[in-house]
């Protein structure tokens, strides 16, 4: 492990050459910064990854199965489950998809699950990603580095490698293709995972597409070459949001989407990764549902916990928020990347009451959760250590089976005095080994 | 019955050639057990490469891509369709209960609500603007959601009626004073607008009542430009209403589209690559063939 500290400094510089960079907009200016990396990784057991890996499966089979639901039958709602309220007014709710069925009926293909192991050891989920969830490209290049940097650390250590990753990724493209080849769609430099999308494209043997190299014609998408020779495209594993996919269908003024890729997809003539409408099951409000999406659409129990959370949708909820509002974190439901957090301990008196109209004033977009005191993991500071609030985004895949990568993207907060972890708000990364024996 | 028979056009022109140009036009009439498509004729004018495409609404359109350096579109749709309102329409679809993007509610909105609410004596309905309450969470069960308004019989065609004849009164038809992407809200404040923000204002209107509402774009009977109202459901079914006109929709009326707003439900989008200034010329026939 000394060996590891040892060689941190050079290990941040091969990654600022290699431009594991996260670029974020603040005042509507485009900032580069580095992601900095801690050498000390978290260490996962095997026989707890196994858990994990089970609750993980579980938990994103059944949401596959609920967004094949909200596209098709709509079940879970006519049976009652969920409120209509959280499905059809949520931002994440795409009616352009309706009835659409994906390629081998996969809807997220690569899931983001974020957790945090509390002080007593337990897990808990925090959040699904199920739209573009970004992150895997870093403890895979960590890894690499630190291998060359100290290849006693992993001869004396029995770390299962995490290397596979981008050999799993080209398993789910190549088993939702529906012929051609693949691509990842980039929308270009100033993308805040730019670094991510060549990385992975390059790893998985895919190419590397901007949106002006796509296009369509009779139906079929079509990825062009220099030479001006067309190539049929199976597979887009776009890092495109939604909404700016395809001007004909969502955002008219999109520039950086595919006229007409839409109508493509609703014919079967193509797959995209992850599909759109992804947003409605990865909402902060619907998350409180999702061990009843287990228990409907399994008729299992959820073998892994959600942080205890109340919605203030409901009344007796909406009391209990507004009374207990100094110990819960607030979240806005329709903000994503660590934005629209408060912690009730931060605000002054007045500051509490305002928020209290807010949530009177718009219950459906806030949820509240009981801040969960999650385990510090220690980083390197100067010659020592010092301990930092982290958590864990975990990557399921699927494709012929659900599986569950044996690594994860660690995310810790620089600042002592803070929980949230998010890249955007400018934390640092780990790589996370998953313990062979 | 009626038989209509209707001829479509649009005209799209640029002062500068205009390529890559993507497009796709929803102008086919509506199919359902309302309209019957008895013969249909397209004219795609240059045309490259098309597809017939269905969206998520079930509106059904020509997408098509024109590469090569053009600088007019010309699109023509003609045929007879046989109305009758006596038919089916499409079954519900929960999204119509919420507001959208062009239907938002604004103070403007809740409180001309509220003034009708009044007039009504329906003011329950307007204590009930907030969002809906349920009932207290029990025991981990879920919960259902709670009945809307139309579902407990309290509103009637004829308070609807009431809502578009005052919203008409409120409003003036004026060309110009709008445009594609004035809101609902916006419509309102101003007073005036065209046939989409009367539709748009009665859509927020409905849905604050409780009443699921959507967005038409279609033709009616005679010479002059495309048109749009709303639909309502109401008892099972799916109701014109057109404010514009402050009327029924019936068997005069010929639908091309529907969506929760204007947004979902044009008849024409496009994208193309140039720097060129472009006009359009929508111009819309239907007469009844007797």
């Amino acid at each position: 492990m000394r060996d590891m500290v040892e060689h941190m400094e050079g290990i941040n510089r091969l990654m600022a050459r290699y431009g594991v960079k996260f670029g974020i907009y603040k005042n509507r200016e485009f900032y580069e910064q580095l992601f900095p990396f801690d050498p000390l990784p978290r260490v996962i057991t095997a026989k707890e990854f196994a858990y994990l890996k089970k609750g993980l499966a579980q938990r994103v089979d059944a949401l596959n199965f609920f967004l094949a639901d909200i596209y098709g039958e709509k079940k879970i709602v006519k049976d009652g489950v969920i409120p209509e309220d959280f499905i059809f007014s949520s931002k994440g709710y795409l009616p352009q998809c309706e009835g659409m069925m994906p390629p081998k009926r996969i809807f997220s293909h690569i899931s983001g699950i974020d957790l945090v192991q509390a002080k007593d050891k337990s897990w808990y989920i925090l959040e699904d990603n199920l739209r573009i969830p970004s992150g895997a490209s870093y403890p895979m290049i960590a890894r690499e580095l630190t291998r060359q940097a100290s290849p006693r650390t992993f001869m004396r250590n029995h770390v299962t490698d995490n290397r596979n990753y981008a050999g799993m990724l080209k398993d789910v493209m190549d088993h939702v293709n529906t012929g051609g080849i693949n691509v990842v769609l980039t929308p270009g430099r100033y993308n805040a995972a730019f670094f991510e999308h060549s990385y992975l494209a390059e790893r998985s043997g895919a190419i590397l597409a901007m949106p002006q190299d796509l296009y369509v014609e009779g139906n079929r998408l079509y990825y062009r070459q220099y030479q001006g020779k067309q190539l049929p495209v199976g597979c887009v594993y776009r890092r495109i949001s939604d909404e700016y996919l395809d001007p004909l269908c969502f955002e008219p003024e999109s520039l950086i989407g595919v006229p007409g890729i839409m109508d493509v997809y609703r014919s079967g003539n193509v797959a995209l990764v992850n599909a759109p409408g992804n947003g409605v099951a990865d909402d902060k409000g619907i998350y409180y549902f999702v061990p009843h999406m287990v228990k409907y659409y399994l008729n299992q129990e959820a073998i892994l916990k959600n942080a205890p959370t109340y919605l203030a949708f409901y009344e007796e909820d909406r009391r209990f928020i507004l009374e207990h509002l100094k110990r819960l974190v607030i979240k806005d439901v329709s903000e994503a990347g660590g934005y629209g957090v408060v912690f009730g301990s931060d605000l002054t008196k007045e500051k509490l009451e305002e928020l209290q109209q807010i949530i009177i004033g718009e219950p459906r977009r806030f949820i509240a959760q009981e801040v969960i005191d999650f385990i510090d993991l220690d980083i390197v500071e100067g010659d020592g250590s010092v301990p930092r609030k982290a958590d864990l985004r975990a990557f399921v895949l699927s494709g012929k089976t659900t599986q569950v990568w044996a690594s994860g993207l660690t995310r810790f907060s620089r600042n002592p005095d803070s929980f949230v972890v998010n890249s955007s708000q400018g934390g640092g990364f780990k790589d996370t080994w998953v313990l062979s024996q | 019955m009626k038989r209509l028979r209707f001829r479509y056009e649009l005209d799209l022109k640029w002062d500068q050639a205009v390529w890559d140009h993507h497009f796709l036009i929803r102008c086919l009439p509506v199919e359902n057990g309302c309209q019957h498509r008895e013969a249909l004729d397209v004219r795609i004018e240059p045309a490259e490469t098309i597809d017939v495409v269905r969206d998520g609404f079930g509106n059904e359109g020509y997408a098509g891509a024109i590469r090569r350096p053009h600088d007019r579109l010309f699109f023509e749709a003609k045929g007879v369709v046989q109305v009758d309102r006596s038919g089916e329409t499409e079954p519900f679809h929960p999204m119509y209960r919420f507001p959208s993007a062009y239907t938002m509610p604004d103070e403007g909105i809740r409180q001309f609500f509220g003034e009708i609410g009044k007039e009504l004596g329906m003011e329950s309905v307007s204590e009930g603007l907030g969002p809906v309450q349920e009932e207290p969470f029990v025991s981990g069960a879920p919960r259902l959601a709670p009945q809307r308004e139309h579902e407990k019989g309290r509103i009637s065609q004829s308070k609807l009626e009431y809502v578009m004849n005052r919203l008409y009164g409120r409003f003036v038809y004026m060309p110009g004073a709008t445009t594609v992407k004035t809101t609902a809200a916006e419509a309102l404040s101003l007073g005036q607008g065209v046939c989409q923000d009367y539709a748009h204002v009665f859509i927020s209107l409905c849905r604050l009542a409780g009443v699921p509402a959507r967005y038409a774009a279609g033709m009616m009977l005679g010479e002059g430009a495309s048109h749009a109202w709303a639909e309502v459901w109401l008892f099972d079914q799916w109701l014109g209403m057109d404010p514009t006109n402050n009327r029924i929709v019936d068997e005069t009326y010929i639908k091309l589209t529907h969506g929760r707003d204007f947004g979902d439900g044009a008849i024409d989008r496009g994208c193309f690559l140039g720097f060129a200034g472009q006009s359009q010329e929508i111009s819309v026939k239907v007469e009844e063939i007797l």
